[in-house]
Parts: structure tokens; C-alpha cells; sequence
């Protein structure tokens, strides 16, 4: 089954949830959902993450029964439901808290759905929405995905894969989406901004992975976005 | 039920310390390796040169990238047209990226994006 089968048919599983005011789509099929078309040709990545505003926890649990019949809880991680069927991806249910700072994370304890809640998630903002699968998905808006993506602390193979999803990210972005993205990176404490600065520096030198954006060919990109930022720096932009 | 959510924020919270430690060394002898990727991101490609045509590149007034001096042993990195690299026999292309043949090199040339 083509992989956007897969994703839009995980997409249909998942509505109850999607459709739960302030629910985000976030993580590696953001950049596969912003392409025209959600043509979904820039990351092959086998789950759905879910973003769950700390505050609608209660009423997306209201609505996970709902999802029994495609996707089941795992018994040892219970924020990851693994699909009962091959066509579907795993979904993965992570925490957003707006009064967090970004190098925070913390466990929401629940029996049904404990959740991982990630600090860097706040500088994340609901953005478009559009009509996949007969369901209403809610994406963030770039800018503040991929500083999510660059300011995250990375470690080993995950994080390459999670630096090629801000590459995905960046092919997708519009002028309009920089300029937020210059506003936003100017929010940040200096350390912060010197992981963003960093972790591009590491981007703009990894190896291609399989199933992902080719960094090789956008270099000058991530250059040209580093140079950019440091004008943020020096106030000259 | 959340223990391996619970062990996954310790282990966060471990490499936040590690990250903000590093942080601090930025302009220490650590913080180099930051340098010199941020160097490396600026190339389009590189090419390992003998020291006689890094020395001729250097009498013409490329200039020697500092973070070059900062290694041990040190190395010698300048930004150089495409142009001009064609011109040198000694010019080895090699991937850009941190690899055994890029630090092992003494001399390196790099070329920039085109503006």
C-alpha cells in the first residue's frame, strides 16, 4: 500500500481525535501534509505524532474508545496506539503545555494516556487547516514546527531524522513563514539560539537517509538560513 | 505504565544539562567543532591541497579561516573560487562533511555557495 494510503487512512482512524479543538498534527508528517496535495513524498516515517494541548487531555481521552477499532493502545507505552491492520501507521500522542519552557519536558500521569510533554512544543501555533480523508486536520504553522525541530535536544540516529524533518520543513516554507521564523528565534535565550545555529550547522553536513528529504541539494538552503539568523543576531535584520 | 515515558525525560533532562555545559565551552577549545561545521555549511564542495598550492593560495590573499588554527595539529581551510580550484593540480575533491579525510587533511579548500 503507498505510503499516503497509509497516512490518510491512519488520518481517518485517528478523526475523533484530530477533530478535538486545538489538536495538532505535528512532527514528521508535517512537511508530507504541507506539500500540495499532501502529496506526502518528503518523509517516510511509520507514525502519526499527535499534539495534545494539556488543558484538552480530558476531552481527546473522552474520545480515544473511538478509535478501537483501527487503533489499539500499546500495553507497555500507552501514548502510542499501534494499528491493527498493516495499511495503517503507528499514532503517537505527546503533550504540549504553553506555560512550559522550551528545554522542559515532563510526564502527564494517566492511566489511559500518560503523555510526554514536551517544553520546545510551546513555541508551536495552530496554523492551517485542511480537508484530508473526511477529516478536519489542524497542522502548526512552520515557523514554529521547525524551531521546534532545532531547538530540541538530539540524540544519535533519531535526531538526524528529526533534523531532516526541518529540512522537509524548510523546502516547504514560504518567505512569509521566515520572517516568523526571524521573529520567533528572536524570542529565544542566547543558549537556545546557539542550538538552532548548531543544530543547522549539523544539518547542513549529514548524510542522506533513506526515506528522507536529500540534504545534499538544499545545503546552500540551510546556509543561507544560518546567515540569515545570525543577521537576527547582530540586529541587522 | 509510565516509566519508560519517565526515563525518557530523565534521559532529556541529562542531555539539556550535557547541551548547556557545552554551551558555555562555545568559545572555549570544546566550542570548535561548532566553528568549524559553521565553516563546512558555508562550502559547496571540498578539496584536500598540497601545502605548496594552499601557500600560493594564501600569497594571493585568500585568507586562512581561523577555526583551521584552533585544531592540533592545525590546519589550513580557505574559501576559494570554483575557478580558481580548477587551475590546481593537487585539488582532491572530498565530501563535505566530518570525516576521517577531512580532518586528516593539512591543507583544505573550500569553495562557496554562488551568491
Amino acid at each position: 500500500m503507498p505510503f499516503r494510503d497509509r497516512l490518510l487512512a491512519t488520518i481517518r482512524a485517528a478523526r475523533p481525535v484530530l477533530e478535538e479543538p486545538e489538536v495538532l498534527v505535528v512532527g514528521s508528517e508535517v512537511p508530507n501534509l504541507l506539500q500540495p496535495e499532501a502529496a506526502s513524498t518528503l518523509v517516510v516515517s511509520q507514525d502519526l505524532d499527535i499534539g495534545v494541548p494539556v488543558n484538552r487531555h480530558a476531552s481527546v481521552k473522552g474520545r480515544l474508545a473511538e478509535m478501537m477499532p483501527s487503533l489499539t493502545p500499546s500495553p507497555e507505552e500507552p501514548s502510542v496506539w499501534t494499528p491493527r491492520s498493516p495499511d495503517l501507521l503507528e499514532v503517537n500522542f505527546v503533550g504540549i503545555d504553553r506555560s512550559r519552557d522550551p528545554t522542559d519536558a515532563y510526564v502527564l500521569e494517566d492511566d489511559q494516556l500518560p503523555l510526554l510533554v514536551f517544553g520546545a512544543l510551546s513555541l508551536v501555533a495552530a496554523g492551517a487547516e485542511i480537508e484530508l480523508a473526511g477529516t478536519r486536520v489542524r497542522l502548526p504553522r512552520p515557523a514554529g514546527l521547525l524551531l521546534e525541530k532545532l531547538v530540541t535536544d538530539r540524540a544519535g540516529g533519531k535526531g538526524d531524522r528529526d533534523l531532516l524533518v526541518a529540512l522537509g520543513l524548510l523546502m516547504t516554507a514560504g518567505a512569509a513563514d521566515l520572517d516568523e521564523l526571524d521573529t520567533l528565534y528572536g524570542t529565544l535565550r542566547s543558549e537556545l539560539r546557539h542550538v538552532v545555529r548548531s543544530n543547522l550547522a549539523v544539518l547542513s553536513l549529514l548524510e542522506p537517509t533513506s526515506g528522507m528529504p536529500d540534504p545534499r541539494p538544499q545545503r546552500a538552503t540551510v546556509a543561507s538560513l544560518l546567515r540569515r539568523l545570525e543577521q537576527v543576531e547582530e540586529g541587522t535584520r | 505504565m509510565t516509566r519508560a515515558l519517565n526515563q525518557r525525560v530523565s534521559e532529556f533532562r541529562a542531555r539539556v544539562l550535557v547541551r548547556s555545559w557545552e554551551y558555555r565551552q562555545r568559545h572555549h577549545a570544546r566550542g570548535v567543532w561548532f566553528r568549524l561545521r559553521r565553516v563546512l555549511a558555508e562550502a559547496s564542495a571540498a578539496f584536500v591541497v598540497s601545502a605548496e598550492d594552499a601557500a600560493a593560495l594564501a600569497a594571493e590573499g585568500y585568507r586562512l579561516e581561523p577555526v583551521g588554527q584552533a585544531l592540533e595539529p592545525q590546519k589550513w581551510i580557505l574559501f576559494v573560487p570554483a575557478e580558481r580550484v580548477a587551475r590546481m593540480a593537487s585539488a582532491r575533491p572530498i565530501p563535505v562533511r566530518l570525516s576521517r579525510e577531512l580532518l586528516e587533511a593539512q591543507h583544505l579548500v573550500l569553495t562557496p555557495f554562488d551568491a
